[in-house]
């Protein structure tokens, strides 16, 4: 039986081609936003989820307490961070290697660097050869840092892709690796320049120097009061995502022990926790899928509205079939059943459309844009059924209104 | 128009040995049109038993269209009771309606009413599909359908491609397709030439004669009133006339109406029409 009511609704679909098209519109167009969107919406969170791994999905960062925190205490120098932190962390890297991979100091100082006539001001980073695995720092021209570097306190630097333009021209970068700069009066040789990255937490404008060199050459008195060399970060890589927790706690305690917070007190430091970016990305990512796909929504709503308008007239001008196929037999439900169904079969083949149309459209733009697209699987099921519902829904009061016409009325209708 | 009809030694039939397939009591219909009440049938009673064949006739306006629509429960009387089948079915509620015509009432219409997108085939398996049959035996006994009005060849046309007389010989298969104890035709040859019409009528006939089956005829053709085994009369809402023609038809108990001293009534109705 409903094997033969679902033949009869494509039947008058096809008999009505031009017609059945137009009205599917709405929903074709409802349904092939939805998927589109939320294809791509998925391949751009993938794209942006994979950057944010090259920065380091891995990485822990301890940065200085916020003195103006509530529950912050009234001290000089609340929050700074010291080389204490960073010996007592890096014990605690060594006594769990199965959490952290390794540990990297970040002393940043605000400093004028010049190369013959040019002068800029720029920040210098000290580091340590494995900033490499906790930063994006790829090397253009001749090398990173290394250990050595930082056991001889070598005088020597990587720099920023911009700060090498500003410092040596734009087109004789490559030709800076040997030469010497001046960084605060002091002379440092060219090791290494980065590839130029972008955005504002990329290294372009930095100079990398050995932490030592940072420490001993550079910063003159940088110390804290009792507590040595004042450092503007740390990070820490770990062994792998799931990590996350167990280190944030490792490091947790450890610090508020080497940092004597009471109890009950807050921590006078603040760790940057990759799981905390990845959310923030999310939730405005899935607030910008929201959005377009309540506008998808609306769509179907409107191309629902579409299908009851036609199924109103399609009744009326079949009214006297409904008084045959009355007459021969058929229930208020059977006559009920037929026109519901003819209104799913105009929204789900409809939807079918549109969702055909966004894979390929999805496939066209992932090719052309070089994005890995999947498609949202999950998008086509909620298009389909969202349809469904639609044509259940919008197709209802029509199918009723030719449920409950009187058999001999309909008969006599011309 | 219907003028003046003299009707001839009508026979009153009484007595029949069958049960009857129909029994209708004091039935009366009214309409309400633009505040004014307008009663179709007045106190109707009539008894059809199986495997007649009979005409109900009558001028426009005269309820012989109003009595056809509550014969085939496509209407409700205001008042009175309706047996089919030995079943009572004046009080049935929309879905027992559409059981009951499912079951045991055949439709013929004037305008034949075949469904346009269907094959002919399709469209005499409708009524099977509604009685829920499977799609091999609705098939099977649609083709039969078919091949038992002469259009075992023509199964797979639509209704546009075959003639009035196909697709009233359609229409009448479909009618048949679900054994129904009774079926009704309202006017089947009035769409018709009057050479096509003779043959549907000898059809319907045909099958009265071959298979038993009883036929109302909603007509107010005289000729074809005369090919009946009897006919009913109504006038404003009344039944004028009751008169059997013919002696030998299936349903009668012979002896019953073979009153002495009676010959075969002849057709016992003049007409003038006019236009």
């Amino acid at each position: 039986m409903f094997k033969e009511l679902g033949l009869m609704a494509l039947d008058s679909l096809r008999a009505n081609k031009f017609r059945s098209l137009l009205t599917m519109l709405g929903i074709i167009i409802g349904s092939a936003t939805l998927v589109a969107v939320l294809s791509l919406g998925n391949a751009l969170q993938s794209q942006v989820f994979e950057r944010f791994v090259d920065l380091g999905t891995r990485r822990i960062a301890v940065l200085p307490g916020d003195p103006q925190a509530r529950g912050a205490r009234d001290v000089p120098g609340y929050g700074l961070l010291s080389i204490r932190d960073y010996q007592a962390l890096e014990q605690l890297v060594a006594r769990h290697p199965d959490v952290f991979r390794t540990i990297v100091p970040e002393v940043s100082l605000r400093v004028q660097a010049r190369a013959g006539n040019s002068s800029v001001t720029s920040t210098v980073v000290g580091t340590t050869k494995d900033y490499q695995l906790v930063q994006t720092v790829p090397v253009m021209y001749g090398r990173f840092l290394t250990d050595t570097d930082d056991q001889q306190t070598a005088r020597v630097a990587v720099l920023g892709a911009l700060v090498a333009e500003d410092l040596f021209g734009k087109e004789n970068v490559a030709g800076a690796i040997g030469r010497t700069i001046e960084v605060n009066g002091k002379p440092l040789q060219v090791v290494g320049i980065l590839r130029q990255l972008g955005g504002p937490f990329s290294s372009d404008q930095r100079i990398l120097v050995p932490v030592s060199t940072a420490r001993l050459r550079i910063a003159g008195n940088q110390d804290l009061p009792g507590r040595g060399l004042q450092m503007s970060s740390i990070l820490l890589n770990l062994q792998s995502e799931r990590m996350v927790e167990r280190g944030e706690r490792l490091v947790t305690s450890t610090l508020r022990a080497t940092r004597n917070v009471p109890d009950g007190v807050i921590d006078d430091f603040r760790l940057n926790l990759p799981t905390q970016a990845l959310g923030v990305l999310a939730g405005i990512n899935g607030a910008i899928t929201g959005f377009i796909a309540l506008v998808a929504g609306i769509s179907l709503v409107v191309g629902g509205i579409g299908i009851m308008n036609i199924m109103l007239v399609a009744v009326t001008e079949r009214t006297r079939e409904i008084g045959v196929r009355k007459a021969l037999g058929a229930t208020d439900g059977d006559v009920l059943s037929q026109f519901v169904l003819e209104a799913v079969a105009i929204s789900v083949v409809g939807s079918l459309i549109g969702v055909t149309s966004a894979i390929a459209l999805v496939a066209l733009v992932g090719a052309a844009a070089g994005l890995g697209v999947a498609i949202s699987w999950v998008a086509v099921g909620l298009a389909l059924a969202f349809a469904c519902i639609i044509g259940i829904g919008f197709g209802y009061y029509p199918a009723r209104r030719a449920a409950l016409l009187l058999p001999i009325e309909a008969l006599r209708y011309e | 128009m219907y003028h003046d009809t003299e009707y001839l030694t009508p026979v009153e039939v009484t007595d029949y040995v069958t049960e009857p397939v129909v029994r209708i009591e004091h039935v009366t219909k009214d309409f309400v049109t633009g505040g004014n009440l307008f009663r179709a049938l007045d106190d109707v009673s009539l008894e059809i038993h199986r495997g007649e064949m009979i005409a109900i006739m009558g001028p426009s306006g005269s309820g012989k269209s109003t009595l056809m629509t509550i014969l085939g429960l496509l209407d409700v009387p205001t008042s009175g009771t309706y047996w089919l089948d030995g079943q009572d079915v004046s009080a049935l509620n929309r879905g027992q309606q559409a059981r009951v015509r499912n079951q045991k009432l055949g439709f013929v219409f004037q305008n034949f009413n075949l469904l346009p997108r269907l094959s002919a085939l399709k469209n005499v398996e409708l009524p099977l599909v509604y009685g829920r049959l499977g799609a091999r035996e609705r098939e099977e006994r649609a083709r039969q359908a078919l091949e038992a009005v002469g259009l075992g060849a023509r199964l797979h046309n639509r209704p546009n491609e075959l003639s009035g007389g196909q697709k009233q010989r359609v229409a009448i298969a479909r009618a048949l397709v679900g054994n129904p104890a009774m079926v009704l035709a309202d006017e089947p040859t009035g769409a018709l030439d009057t050479r096509t019409g003779a043959e549907i009528m000898g059809l319907f006939r045909q099958l009265n004669r071959e298979q038993g089956i009883t036929i109302v005829v909603v007509t107010h053709d005289p000729e074809i009133g005369k090919q009946m085994d009897r006919v009913v009369g109504l006038r404003d809402g009344r039944i004028t006339e009751n008169i059997l023609q013919e002696y030998y038809h299936v349903g009668v108990a012979t002896e019953e109406l073979e009153l002495p001293g009676r010959d075969p009534v002849p057709v016992p109705v003049q007409v003038e029409q006019q236009g």
